[in-house]
């Protein structure tokens, strides 16, 4: 990639944020031998453009900050590290930060804020090295406003004490941005500010582990035997010095045992915790009695151990979720793209590249993909993802566009506010409203299982309590109780579906396959038939080729016409619309799109369509019998028939492989919105007893996909997001497949990078494999139960031991999860090194 | 905003340097001595002050106190400041720190020759020592809470946890050990008896080197080897784990030096189980220091100063995991009381503490000075001559360790010992000892090179005394709401901490002491068990003056290899009245506490006067000057009362008697000598040493066995 | 042997003040952040501008 932005950064353009992809191609390769690399950014730069202190720059931007650093006596920055910077840009809109400013922005970052003194933490994805740390935290030379400073470095954050009388918010964030540390702010970041490190965890499992060790250290003296002189002195002070110890165990560390305990009885509904926390409470009422009544020394060891070990296995889970977490929210970039304006004209830039201040064209339908200002006149926007409302609301030029909002009509221009965010997008996604009737099979049995393991293992914990003491065996019976309650560990099942979706997710993620969420996983794996769209899916709608009949058209009719198809996202109006270049001079007015039919509007005071022959006809545009019947995208000026273009699609590599293979084992279908003409061709490629349909409008689509899912069939939907939105949402699994700029659709649960097209078939086995794996994982822990519980019923596990044993279960199973998954991911050649990896950057930095 | 212009304070921690180079040489050069008496005893020039017996104690706070204390604080100055990012809480504190602490060393340097002592290994110092050492300390520890307390960098490095726990450890350990009842300017008794007493030594011998030795220098190791390799330390959080967990374990493990003793079985098993467990954080630790280099080792092999730390590392993980083999019962069975202790330590001393500091000297002078090391070169050669001279000092030790060990043990086939004569177990390693003191010889020439190249290295460059920095200073704190209440005090400032931890200390000493006076006595007095005489007394006291505790244990272990030797095992009856202890803990010559009775007055008055007369081969130096010296008697009075004090049941008044009883016991033992052909004034010191060797051990020699042993 | 009282107190009381100290530090969040001190103590703080005084960004914009 950065090879490709070489001509933009040597025309000191700006060309794209000073992000952690340029920080590590920075660092990782070195500039090719013909350029100097940058002395800031390391960049390779032409010789002699920009030179300062015998030093030469990429960019007027670098050179900017080698100087400001020089001056402010930060000069070591280039010394403690080499070529430590990022590129900047020089050219950086002075009042891009002013939004900073708005008190309501302001209020909602700052950290801590009085008159005099405020703290703000910002994300600074560009932080890559010791150098950065140094630099940030000497901000205070660079700035008068600026106070102590502080680095995160894991968390790409900095915290920054400023004065807001010298230096407003907006000062800071342009400061940064100057030296090459953009700010990103994303509404998930703002929203989640004040989260604190749960240090509590940390603290109960110190606690635990520091009365294990004492009381360890002193009940060793009475397995040992105290000697007969020495003994009786300290049998009893030992006695107590634990019974104390043990206190704050029971009373701190194991605090949300029983919490949860309590919570879940007075709901009447039971929760792991609750056998846990009866087996506490029996170790410790036993022990105390024991010890108190002097009849011997009690289990406090065990009971603290037992209470440090369970604490253990609970923070190793949440570190687990948490890793996941974060891969999901910086790793698993939708693949979408949008257009972005630039000096040089228009570029497609995914949306997890695009900054505040950019410019961007959204055409009809697509989706506003971060907060922005509108700059065109009008824009209709359809709110119905945000806020259920369907009927879209008019906006004009300058008003405040919400993220997630959709347009509807002619393409508009809008630049944007806030940078994207992913975790708001995802949970737009995610929202119930989009939510399929389906029940996520996993959970609920998992949830099922849980709750009946509950009672189980209470039952059999008493039964053996009874037994032994009808045995006469009392103090075994409490040990077997115990042990009982504290072996059985459901957590492990618990665990097993989410980790191992959760992975598969992740995974795919990293591919351009991004997934609603794990449960997705399930429903790929129970496909068994697959209806395919043709455009854009099958075919790559930017290759084809293209040609006109009937009467010539003027240049100017041309440029009309592709003025009026770049409106539209549909494959061929894209195709169309590349005939001429977009000119400012043609304004589109009262533009109208109808799905799988064609477009209408005036151009240059010209009435165009644009559509299929049943589009024209509806607009009673008599169409002569003499032109071809292959026409696909038939032309009318002003109500009169001009001529057709035909389209000639060219298909994806390797997708005759994929359907061959897709035929042996799916109910494999074509729908297609086009005409027959293609039919044959399709008929080789689908095999014989394949379904080709063709001259589908979307209704006919959703019916087909009802058609065959009454006949017991699973489908999965393949289209592209928009003009088969209604066959996406009724398939059982419906994909989107998104190439250039994508049109996010709710509907799907799937959005696929066109280049993973082929990979389809690898795809659900995988997701077969994958629920194969949780299968697998449900029956180990469930194996672990039953040897575990048994073997404690009978009163020889030490309830030590079984505090041991369950968190490594729910390890065994975790580890199992990731780890099948990731390998059967590599097996159907899934994996790969896409995305930025945060974890080996902060390896680079260990220079 | 406001920002802070201040200046970190680099003279202190060059004074600190100075010393340190100093006092290796010294400390060392009292070890060489010392080591070549091992072979030559005539090597102490026939004077008292430089033999043996005061020699050792000379030569381990030298090493200990003066080159590795005085080395701990050059780093803890230097990295504090730079740390915390302030200068010292306060220079006159500094300074009363270095000179305060330094006088205590030549102090401790002119009265151990003199035999002032009170013999507690690494606690020889006398009261008035004891006292200003503890004063200095407590000068140290406010000067660094007050620093960090001052910091404008709010997160603490993980170096500065180590500081603070040595300063507050030590202060403890310290004190407690060294509780004891003056006697006069320079006498006191430990206020402990027999079996505590030794408790209580070895719960401080072992931690004064789990935290003088180690922590100090831990902390030091996670600021200096991350700063030489240029790269961040291995893992942050595994360097917290490993303090914590360090700091938790180790106030447990000190019984392990008393394996075998009369120390009840299960508190042995309990030190030998804490030992064991901290194998984990030490190699944690030591596996930290190592990682960090992982993908550096070209720059070791450039650079001298990691190559020491890399070497230090490695040392210090090696004698982490021997100190916990050592406390495996059967394994310390074989090793107690040989040369193979002596390797221990040295690997530790040599190794970790010495290469750490020299890469620390090497690493501050150019950078204080803002010049390049006068010679790499010279560097590499003092490296190498280092390692050679470590090798050729722990090898040595331990094969001779192991063999003596296995000699001691050795029966014949019809269950005599193989080696019933002691002194054919010492002539054996005479080879071994005369290896080590070459490795010794090879350690020192490698300081003086040092010295040398650091010299020129000053010379060259010009010295920075005051760095001046900026810092942005940190904002008026402000805690949220949602803090409990008792956070915002704690909060407040490290120091409010140390004062808690004064007090709870001072109550902790407190519950201490109060039980210790009040529970009665439960170690089963022997009634045939009677306090020292008089002229025992004194005689003891010269045997502690002279140091004999440090060839000569009083200690015979439950093993049948020592009873067929010594006599009946030690019972911890028997020491009821011996403040303190004298145990010992290196057996260069035989144990001697069943030594009451077995020879005649006159072969103790020929073996004192010239050993080889008695037996020939003897590395056991002459005291010619015992013989000649009178006995003083003017403080005799004031040593029962003090005895007294500390719980030796002298009946009221006696003191004013003890003297004529002195003389008649002395008496008693000039017709002795009579009938060994020796004409002898009762008046001499040897009378009173004769009085207590002959006394040793007799105590239950009459009804022995009849009572209940200590350890069943 | 009662003189292990008083180790053991003397030891419960150091392992009692080291385990609020660690409770301290961790409220205070001395352990929140476990990377960034370890690469912050291998630069040296800049020295004091005596020489230059801060120049404000501004003036350094367009040389």
């Amino acid at each position: 990639m950065l090879s490709a932005l070489q001509p933009a950064s040597l025309a000191g353009i700006p060309a794209n944020p000073p992000g952690i992809p340029q920080g590590i191609s920075g660092q990782a390769d070195p500039a090719p031998a013909p350029h100097l690399p940058c002395h800031h950014c390391g960049e390779p730069c032409s010789q002699g453009q920009f030179k300062l202190d015998s030093h030469s720059f990429c960019c007027l931007g670098c050179q900017t900050v080698f100087s400001l650093l020089r001056d402010s006596g930060l000069g070591n920055f280039y010394s403690i590290a080499t070529r430590p910077g990022t590129r900047v840009d020089a050219a950086a809109r002075p009042d891009r930060w002013a939004f900073l400013d708005d008190p309501s922005v302001t209020a909602r970052l700052l950290d801590f804020n009085d008159e005099r003194i405020s703290r703000v933490t910002f994300h600074l994805p560009a932080i890559h090295c010791v150098a950065c740390v140094w630099l940030l935290e000497n901000l205070y030379r660079l700035h008068p406003g600026v106070g102590r400073t502080q680095v995160n470095f894991a968390r790409r954050e900095v915290a920054i004490t400023f004065s807001p009388q010298k230096a407003p918010l907006s000062q800071i964030a342009s400061l940064l941005a100057r030296i090459g540390y953009e700010p990103s702010l994303t509404l998930a970041e703002l929203d989640h500010k004040t989260e604190r490190p749960r240090s509590r965890l940390g603290l109960q499992i110190a606690v635990a582990g520091f009365a294990f060790g004492n009381i360890m250290l002193f009940s060793l003296p009475l397995y040992l035997g105290l000697d007969s002189v020495t003994g009786p002195t300290f049998r009893g002070l030992f006695g107590w010095l634990s019974l104390a110890l043990a206190l704050p165990v029971v009373a701190f560390s194991a605090g949300d045992y029983w919490r949860s305990a309590w919570a879940s009885v007075r709901q009447r509904t039971l929760t792991l915790d609750v056998p846990i926390a009866a087996g506490l409470a029996a170790l410790y009422g036993q022990s105390a009695w024991e010890i108190l009544s002097g009849h011997g020394e009690g289990y406090l060891d065990s009971l603290a151990g037992l209470v440090f070990f369970l604490l253990c296995g609970r923070i190793f889970q949440r570190k687990t979720h948490e890793r996941l977490a974060f891969d999901r929210d910086y790793k698993g970039f939708f693949p979408l793209a949008v257009v972005r304006q630039t000096p040089t004209g228009e570029e497609t830039v995914s949306i997890s590249r695009l900054q505040v201040g950019d410019r961007l064209r959204v055409r009809h339908g697509e989706l506003i993909p971060a907060d922005a200002r509108l700059l065109s006149d009008d824009a209709l926007i359809d709110y119905s993802f945000v806020t259920g409302e369907s009927e879209p609301v008019t906006r004009h030029s300058g008003d405040h566009l919400y993220a997630g909002g959709r347009h509807v009509g002619g393409a508009v221009e809008l630049e944007t506010l806030k940078p994207v965010s992913q975790s708001y997008l995802t949970s737009l996604w995610n929202d119930e409203a989009f939510r399929k009737g389906r029940n996520d099979s996993f959970d609920t049995l998992t949830n099922r299982y849980s709750r009946r393991f509950t009672r189980l293992v209470l039952a059999v914990a008493v039964a053996a309590i009874l037994g032994w003491a009808l045995a006469g065996n009392a103090s075994r019976g409490l040990k077997a109780f115990t042990s009982v309650l504290i072996v059985a560990c459901p957590c492990a099942l618990a665990l097993a579906a989410p980790f191992t979706l959760g992975t598969a997710q992740r995974l795919l993620a990293r591919r351009g396959v991004c997934l609603r969420n794990g449960h997705v996983v399930e429903a790929i794996a129970k496909v068994d038939a697959i209806a395919l769209d043709k455009t854009g899916t099958l075919t790559a709608a930017s290759t084809t080729e293209i040609r006109f009949h009937g009467t010539d058209l003027t240049p100017k009719e041309t440029a009309a016409i592709a003025a009026l198809c770049g409106q539209s996202t549909h494959p061929y109006s894209r195709r169309i619309a590349q005939l001429a270049p977009a000119s400012e001079s043609l304004l589109v007015s009262g533009f109208s799109e109808t799905a799988g039919a064609g477009l209408s509007a005036q151009v240059g005071g010209r009435s165009i369509l644009v559509g299929s022959a049943a589009w024209l006809r509806r607009h009673d545009v008599p169409i002569p019998d003499s032109h071809p019947a292959s026409a696909s995208v038939l032309i009318a000026f002003d109500g009169r028939f001009r001529g057709a273009f035909t389209l000639d699609n060219t298909l994806r590599p390797e997708v005759d492989t994929l359907l061959h293979n897709l035929g042996q084992r799916f109910e494999l279908a074509l729908i297609s919105g086009d005409n027959e003409r293609e039919r044959n061709r399709f008929a080789v490629l689908f095999g014989d007893h394949a379904r080709l349909h063709f001259n589908q409008s979307p209704q006919d689509k959703l019916g087909f996909i009802r058609r065959l899912q009454s006949k017991g069939h699973t489908v999965m939907m393949v289209g592209d997001g928009l003009n088969d939105a209604g066959a996406l949402r009724q398939g059982d699994v419906g994909v989107a497949v998104v190439e250039g700029v994508g049109k996010f659709s709710p509907a799907s649960d799937v959005i696929l990078d066109s280049q993973m097209v082929p990979r389809l078939g690898s795809i659900v086995d995988f997701s077969r494999r994958a629920t194969w794996i949780v299968r697998v994982g449900f029956s180990i822990s469930a194996a672990y139960n039953v040897v575990g519980i048994s073997i404690a019923a009978a009163g020889i596990l030490s309830p030590l031991i079984c505090a041991i044993l369950m968190p490594v279960s729910s390890a065994t199973v975790v580890l199992f999860a990731v780890g099948a998954t990731t390998l059967a991911a590599r097996r159907f050649g899934l994996t790969s090194a896409a995305g930025p990896d945060l974890e080996s950057e902060t390896r680079n930095t260990k220079r | 905003m406001n920002v802070e212009t201040f200046r970190y304070d680099n003279r202190i921690v060059r004074a600190f340097a100075i010393a340190t180079i100093v006092f290796a040489i010294v400390g060392m050069s009292a070890g060489l001595l010392a080591a070549i008496q091992l072979f030559y005893p005539a090597a102490n020039l026939n004077l008292e002050y430089t033999t043996f017996g005061r020699l050792r104690p000379l030569h381990t706070n030298a090493v200990i106190f003066a080159f590795v204390g005085n080395g701990m604080f050059m780093g803890i100055y230097y990295s504090l400041q730079r740390l915390c990012k302030a200068r010292m809480f306060s220079d006159t504190l500094s300074w009363i720190n270095f000179w305060g602490w330094n006088a205590v060393i030549v102090a401790a340097a002119v009265t151990l020759p003199l035999g002032l002592t009170t013999s507690k290994e690494y606690a020889e110092l006398e009261w008035p020592i004891d006292i200003a050492i503890a004063v200095v300390w407590v000068v140290f520890t406010v000067n660094l809470l007050g620093t960090i307390a001052k910091r404008r960098e709010k997160h603490m490095y993980v170096a500065i946890w180590f500081y603070i726990a040595t300063a507050l450890t030590v202060a403890v350990l310290h004190i407690v050990n060294s509780l004891a009842v003056p006697a006069g300017a320079f006498k006191s008794y430990s206020i402990y008896a027999g079996v505590q007493d030794a408790l209580v030594q070895w719960w401080y011998g072992h931690n004064a080197v789990a935290f003088f030795l180690t922590t100090p220098y831990l902390g030091l190791m996670y600021y200096f080897l991350p700063k030489a390799a240029d790269r961040p330390v291995f893992s942050y959080r595994l360097s917290i784990i490993h303090f914590w967990a360090l700091i938790f374990l180790y106030i447990w493990a000190g019984p392990h030096h008393l394996l075998y003793t009369a120390l009840p079985d299960w508190a042995q098993s309990l030190g030998m189980v804490f030992s064991l467990m901290l194998i984990a954080p030490s190699w944690g630790g030591m596996l930290n220091g190592l990682l960090t280099l992982r993908g550096a080792w070209d720059k070791v092999r450039q650079d001298p100063m990691l190559k020491f730390m890399v070497v230090a590392v490695t040392a210090y993980g090696m004698a982490t995991l021997e100190g916990p083999t050592l406390a495996i019962k059967s394994v310390n069975s074989l090793s107690h009381y040989t040369d193979w202790t002596i390797a221990h330590v040295h690997t530790g001393a040599l190794g970790w503490n010495g290469f750490l500091t020299f890469s620390m000297l090497y690493w501050l002078f150019p950078k204080m000075y803002r010049t390049r090391l006068y010679s790499v070169k010279l560097a590499n050669y003092h490296f190498w001559i280092g390692l050679l001279g470590i090798m050729f000092y722990v090898v040595p030790m331990y094969f001779s360790g192991v063999t003596q060990g296995l000699m001691w043990k050795q029966f014949t086939a019809d269950g005599f010992l193989q080696y019933p004569n002691f002194l054919e177990t010492v002539i054996r390693l005479l080879p071994m000892h005369r290896l080590r003191a070459v490795g010794g010889g090879l350690f020192i020439v490698g300081v003086f090179i040092m010295a040398w190249n650091l010299y020129k290295t000053a010379k060259h460059g010009n010295f920075l005394a005051d760095e001046e920095v900026q810092a942005a200073v940190a904002e008026p704190k402000h805690v949220p709401a949602d803090k409990k209440w008792g956070h915002r005090w704690l909060e407040a400032k490290p120091i409010t901490f140390s004062v808690l931890t004064v007090l709870a200390i001072l109550v902790g000493g407190l519950i201490e002491i109060v039980p210790f006076y009040l529970i009665k006595e439960n170690v089963p007095t022997l009634s045939s068990v009677k306090p020292y005489t008089p002229l025992e007394v004194l005689g003891r006291d010269l045997y502690i003056r002279e140091g004999c505790v440090g060839c000569h244990s009083q200690m015979i272990r439950p093993f049948r290899s020592e009873t067929e030797r010594y006599g009946e095992y030690s019972k911890a009856g028997e020491f009821v009245y011996d403040h303190p202890f004298l145990w010992g803990s290196k057996r260069t010559g035989p144990d001697l506490h069943r030594e009451g009775g077995k020879y005649p007055h006159a072969w103790h008055y020929h073996h004192m006067e010239k050993p080889e007369s008695t037996s020939p081969g003897s590395i056991m130096p002459p005291y010619p000057w015992l013989l000649t010296r009178k006995l003083d008697t003017s403080s005799l009075q004031a040593r029962i009362k003090a005895l007294r004090r500390v719980g030796v049941p002298y009946p009221e008044g006696f003191e004013t008697t003890a003297k004529q009883d002195l003389e008649a016991q002395a008496q008693q033992i000039v017709l002795g000598l009579k009938t060994g052909m020796i004409d002898a004034p009762p008046d001499r010191e040897i009378i009173a040493l004769i009085a207590y060797l002959q006394r040793l051990g007799t105590d239950i020699k009459a009804q022995a066995l009849a009572e209940t042993p200590a350890t069943p | 042997m009662e003189v292990l009282v008083l180790l053991i107190a003397a030891s419960l009381a150091l392992a009692g003040t080291v385990l609020a100290v660690f409770f301290w530090a961790t409220r205070t969040g001395q352990f929140d952040d476990t990377t960034t001190p370890a690469m912050r103590i291998l630069t040296d703080d800049p020295p004091a501008p005596s020489t230059l005084s801060p120049t404000l960004p501004q003036k350094t914009q367009d040389p």
